[in-house]
């Protein structure tokens, strides 16, 4: 026990043992980050759940809710009240700000509490009461955005209301944690003096009632025949299950993202152990001529891999603890509520993950340890080689596992363990042309080119592994880069220099001619105005929809939800017919959701429309440009139907930011008409794409460490016939600096080549979002061929010269001596 | 004859034979071999390099199971026992030194002596790997690390390891093999000299004709079988 206690000791202080821990460390701090980090969004959403409705049910829907149905509740002795959610500008001080405004009644929230604060940005206290009518709580964003305090006013359309408090968390908003939109909360007894809800504009009503569960389904089942398409009846276990869906798809996400750092420590840890069981083998025999018994030396073994699991993991649970703390605080302006504590038995995902690793890539390889024969100590070719392949397998079959553990799935992790082997393959291949191709342009041994490049092509596998480890680790970093700092300004790029950047919706027919008036006045380039009704198709060639796509089959967008629709006789700007026609009385509909939705010219579709079905044919097929920034319609109904439906009309306009302020002020004698500014969009977005993208910043870096790992490991994995090789050109009379540059030009190529073959990828990356997410126009990033090449140069030859500074520090003769 | 009788038998080979694979086929290395060795005598076994002289004590020690006969030290058959059970025997019986000193390089001079007592559970061994260590001369480079000593040194700190469990039986393969003339001297004279004090049987593979002749009797390896040189000038042959 002494002697097993010393040697672990003096074990600890090897490069191996060391990178055996610091990838150690990074698998399980990285996994115990992610889960932390996702068990607190958990634990908020949980906390939250109790009054996740804000009543016991609620009835949803997009008309506005029939009184009978709260006289029925109240008959029940239910408890009742009512909401009814919108987008709408507020203003304030000159300013206007797009917010998403509940209206409540005295009763809401009938479960749960409202978090108030009087400070901007505080945690919230809790409360039980609404806003009284005349006043509004509005959130510390919009608060700042507007410029304005408590005590000062605020005008939602047409009425002003006073900011009583700020709203920290409103119970019942559905999607709490994270919003675009800054939210407001109002008292339902001033809705109506706003004048925002003009037919057609988009507002969700609630119905929230609470009470004995006999009452609550006595209320449910004389509910539910009289529930239509757009009408649902919500228990918190449903609420509970969508939310909990989308953060456990957040977490595989996330997880499987980790897993590259996870893997990369793996192999880390395979390259170390196998270098110190290298080391070890002869050892061992040793110890076996001097009568240690295999037994005992496994104990010894187990005990060192026991003892340094210990330590890796406190390390690593401490680093995932830190990275997760990093994580929420970069996400916290996103996130509206301050995320509890972590719980401490979350951890266990991070340890599981060390476990595995350690048993799978190290047991494997000391097991060969173990198995060494005595009398290698006397015939060295009584060793016992076990093929590494099989090694690498068992490791990432353990890898395999941890990932199925992550995603509860089989799927994901065998999608993704094929992808992997696929851009293996890929960059496998390019390296191989690459190296044979830099060999064949050099021979002889006479300059550190032609040593450098030679030795690349003599260590073909290990350096092809580096190559593809280094190329996944640089394509990810300059994807990254590029979504933050140049996709979006790359689709304003393309855009027209005079496309339309606001939209101006909820406009009553009567006021489009005083708002075109402004325009025209201001010189603002305007589009046409289109009619907009809200309708939902219900039924497809006399089918409904409902039946067509029960619960388990997921719907075409189409069908989804309620959408908003226009009516023309013409076809608009940036459309264009693809089949059919469009003047023959029928519906036009966006060909790629037709596509998806499986229709055709010819098929019926039954829109509800305002409680109206309107049942009619499709008679066009229409191609869409989406980028034209003009308002689009997935589908177009005959002006005929709908001539004189009740209506919102929407429209584009161009502003310059000169035009911006007059414009603004013009437009505020319109206070129920919203303005949304396209500009302001993007850079929210971008803001939180910049936000987001630093959260996985963290996991790249923790997937970068990891690399580098393998790097290092898999250098000194070669480092004794590195330093032979040195050794010896330095006793045939080559310089130090001969051979440092040969180690600086071998490191540096594999850098460029690793640089290169990531730039293609993040180059073919982004034009799959390009073409695909933002149906734009493809084009070159030259900043990816520049930041690639140059990243992987200085990354791979820092690393590798300083991972084999051993080659060139011991003298030559010490090194032929056989150290 | 009374008093001889009385020794008893360190090592005692029975119609050794040891085939190998290869690539070309079985290959047999050591062809139906009859040893016997006498505690406290000192052989060596000589020969052209791939003789087998290795693979013969490498099996003597139970470093290796032979194909065929019998192998037993001190009465206790090796054929029959796994690795183990071998293992555990060695740590009783056995002691080594190597060509190539086969010092663990994470452990210092003393912990290297020590290593053997250790593992056997001795705890006296710190006290014990002090007392070799002073007469193999290094008592002023206990906490010196084998890449700190001179090969000469390295090689001492192994015949103090080597005794330190204090064996029955001492192996040596090419104890001065990647020594110099002087060096090796030192080394030879030190090996005997233990030898003679512990009175540990000893057998050794060597080159070095001068060492062999040394020990009490030489034995030469030629193509698998052994032949006693020293025979020749004895009356009573053991072989």
């Amino acid at each position: 026990m002494n002697f097993a206690w010393r040697f672990m000791r003096k074990e600890m202080r090897s490069t191996d043992v060391v990178t055996l821990l610091v990838a150690l460390v990074i698998s399980i701090g990285t996994v115990t980050a992610i889960s932390l980090f996702i068990d607190r969004l958990r634990l908020s959403f949980e906390q939250e759940s109790a009054s996740l409705l804000a009543a016991d049910r609620v009835v949803r829907s997009d008309q506005v809710i029939p009184p009978s149905w709260r006289q029925k509740a109240e008959s029940l002795k239910l408890s009742v009240a009512e909401r009814a959610s919108f987008s709408t500008m507020v203003f304030a001080n000159d300013k206007l700000q797009l917010s998403q405004v509940s209206a409540v009644t005295n009763s809401y929230p009938l479960k749960g509490r409202f978090l108030i604060d009087s400070k901007l940005f505080g945690q919230g206290i809790k409360s039980s009461k609404s806003p009284k009518p005349g006043f509004i709580w509005i959130s510390s964003r919009l608060a700042s955005l507007l410029g304005v305090t408590i005590g000062q006013t605020v005008e939602v359309g047409d009425k002003t209301l006073t900011v009583s408090k700020y709203l920290v968390l409103d119970p019942g908003a559905s999607s709490s944690a994270f919003s675009i939109s800054p939210r407001a909360i109002m008292n339902k007894a001033d809705l109506a003096a706003t004048n925002v809800i003009i037919p057609g504009s988009r507002v969700r009503y609630s119905l929230l009632v609470a009470g004995e569960t006999s009452s609550l389904n006595a209320l449910q089942t004389w509910l539910a025949p009289k529930l239509t398409d757009g009408q649902r009846w919500i228990t918190p276990k449903q609420r509970g299950e969508r939310i909990g869906e989308t953060i456990n798809r957040a977490e595989s996400f996330l997880l499987l993202a980790g897993t590259l750092a996870v893997v990369l420590s793996g192999v880390a840890m395979a390259l170390a152990s196998s270098r110190y069981v290298k080391r070890h083998l002869m050892q061992v025999a040793v110890l076996k001529t001097l009568g240690a018994t295999p037994k005992a030396l496994s104990r010894l073994f187990l005990l060192q891999l026991l003892f340094l699991f210990v330590i890796g993991a406190l390390l690593g649970l401490a680093f995932g603890w830190i990275v997760q703390n990093m994580i929420a605080a970069l996400l916290s302006s996103l996130v509206t509520t301050a995320l509890p504590e972590p719980e401490f038995w979350k951890m266990w995902l991070g340890v599981a993950t060390g476990l595995i690793s350690l048993v799978t890539f190290c047991l494997p390889l000391m097991r060969r340890l173990i198995r060494i024969s005595p009398l290698s100590v006397l015939q060295p070719s009584a060793r016992v080689e076990q093929r590494s392949v099989i090694l690498y397998l068992i490791g990432f079959a353990g890898m395999y596992g941890l990932m199925c553990l992550y995603t509860q799935g089989v799927m994901l992790p065998t999608v993704m363990m094929v992808a992997m082997a696929g851009i293996g393959l890929v960059v496998s291949l390019l390296g191989w042309v690459m190296f044979r191709f830099g060999r064949s342009m050099t021979s002889g041994a006479t300059s550190g080119w032609q040593i450098g490049l030679a030795a690349l092509y003599r260590r073909l596998v290990p350096n092809l592994f580096q190559l593809l480890v280094f190329t996944l680790i640089i394509m990810l970093g300059l994807v990254l880069v590029c979504i933050k700092t140049s996709l979006i300004a790359d689709w304003q790029k393309q855009l027209p220099a005079d496309a339309p950047n606001h939209y101006l919706f909820n406009v009553q027919a009567n006021q489009i001619a005083p708002i075109s008036q402004v325009a025209r006045t201001s010189k603002i380039t305007s589009s046409s105005w289109y009619p907009m009704v809200r309708g939902r198709i219900t039924e497809v060639n006399g089918e409904q929809v409902s039946k067509l796509y029960p619960d388990d089959k997921p719907e075409p967008e189409l069908f989804e939800r309620a959408m908003n629709l226009t009516w023309a006789d013409q076809v608009g700007e940036g459309n264009k017919v693809v089949a059919g026609d469009f003047s023959a009385n029928g519906l036009s509909v966006e060909e790629k959701v037709a596509k998806e939705a499986g229709l055709k010219l010819g098929d019926k579709l039954t829109i509800n429309i305002g409680g109206v079905f309107h049942t009619l044919p499709i008679t066009s097929l229409r191609f869409v440009d989406w980028s034209s920034m003009r308002p689009n319609f997935y589908v177009i109904v005959p002006k005929s139907v709908l001539n004189d439906s009740p209506a919102n009309y929407v429209s584009s306009y161009f502003v310059k930011p000169s035009q911006a302020q007059a414009f603004y002020q013009a437009m505020s004698q319109f206070p129920t008409v919203s303005i949304l500014n396209v500009g302001d969009i993007l850079r929210q977005i971008q803001s939180i794409i910049a936000q987001l993208s630093q959260a996985v910043q963290l996991v790249l870096v923790c997937i970068l460490a990891a690399g580098g790992l393998v790097l290092l490991a898999s250098v000194r994995s070669t480092l004794e016939e590195r330093m032979e090789e040195g050794a010896l050109l330095r006793v045939l009379g080559a310089r130090g600096a001969l051979v440092r540059q040969a180690l600086i030009i071998e490191f540096a190529c594999l850098g460029l080549f690793a640089g290169c073959i990531a730039a293609m990828g993040a180059e073919a990356s982004l034009y799959g979002v390009q073409v695909y997410v933002f149906n734009a126009e493809p084009g070159w990033h030259p900043m990816l061929w520049l930041l690639g090449p140059s990243a992987g140069v200085l990354l791979i030859t820092t690393v590798g010269v300083f991972a084999s500074r051993t080659v060139l520090k011991v003298p030559p003769m010490h090194l032929l001596r056989g150290i | 004859m009374e008093s001889q009788t009385a020794i008893e038998v360190a090592i005692d080979v029975k119609n050794l034979t040891h085939t190998v694979s290869s690539k070309t086929g079985d290959l047999t290395i050591l062809k139906g071999i009859d040893l016997e060795i006498k505690e406290g005598e000192s052989v060596a076994i000589v020969g052209a390099s791939g003789s087998g002289k290795s693979t013969l004590l490498g099996l003597l020690a139970g470093l290796d199971i032979n194909t065929q006969g019998d192998i037993a030290l001190y009465g206790h058959s090796l054929t029959t026992l796994n690795e183990e059970k071998r293992a555990l025997l060695r740590g009783q019986y056995v002691g080594f030194i190597f060509q190539s000193f086969h010092l663990l390089p994470s452990l210092d001079a003393l912990e290297n002596v020590m290593l053997p007592a250790e593992l056997k559970g001795d705890k006296m061994a710190r006290q014990k790997a002090l007392q070799l260590l002073e007469k193999v001369g290094l008592s002023n480079r206990l906490t010196h690390y084998p890449r700190q000593l001179s090969g000469g040194e390295q090689q001492r700190v192994a015949i103090a390891r080597a005794f330190a469990s204090e064996p029955k039986i001492l192996f040596a393969d090419e104890p001065t093999g990647n020594l110099d003339e002087e060096n090796g001297q030192i080394i030879i004279k030190l090996l005997f000299e233990l030898n003679q004090s512990e009175g540990t049987t000893l057998v050794m593979v060597t080159h070095d004709n001068h060492l062999a002749t040394q020990c009490d009797r030489q034995l030469v390896m030629s193509s698998g079988r052994l032949h006693d040189s020293s025979q020749d000038n004895r009356k009573d042959p053991v072989l």
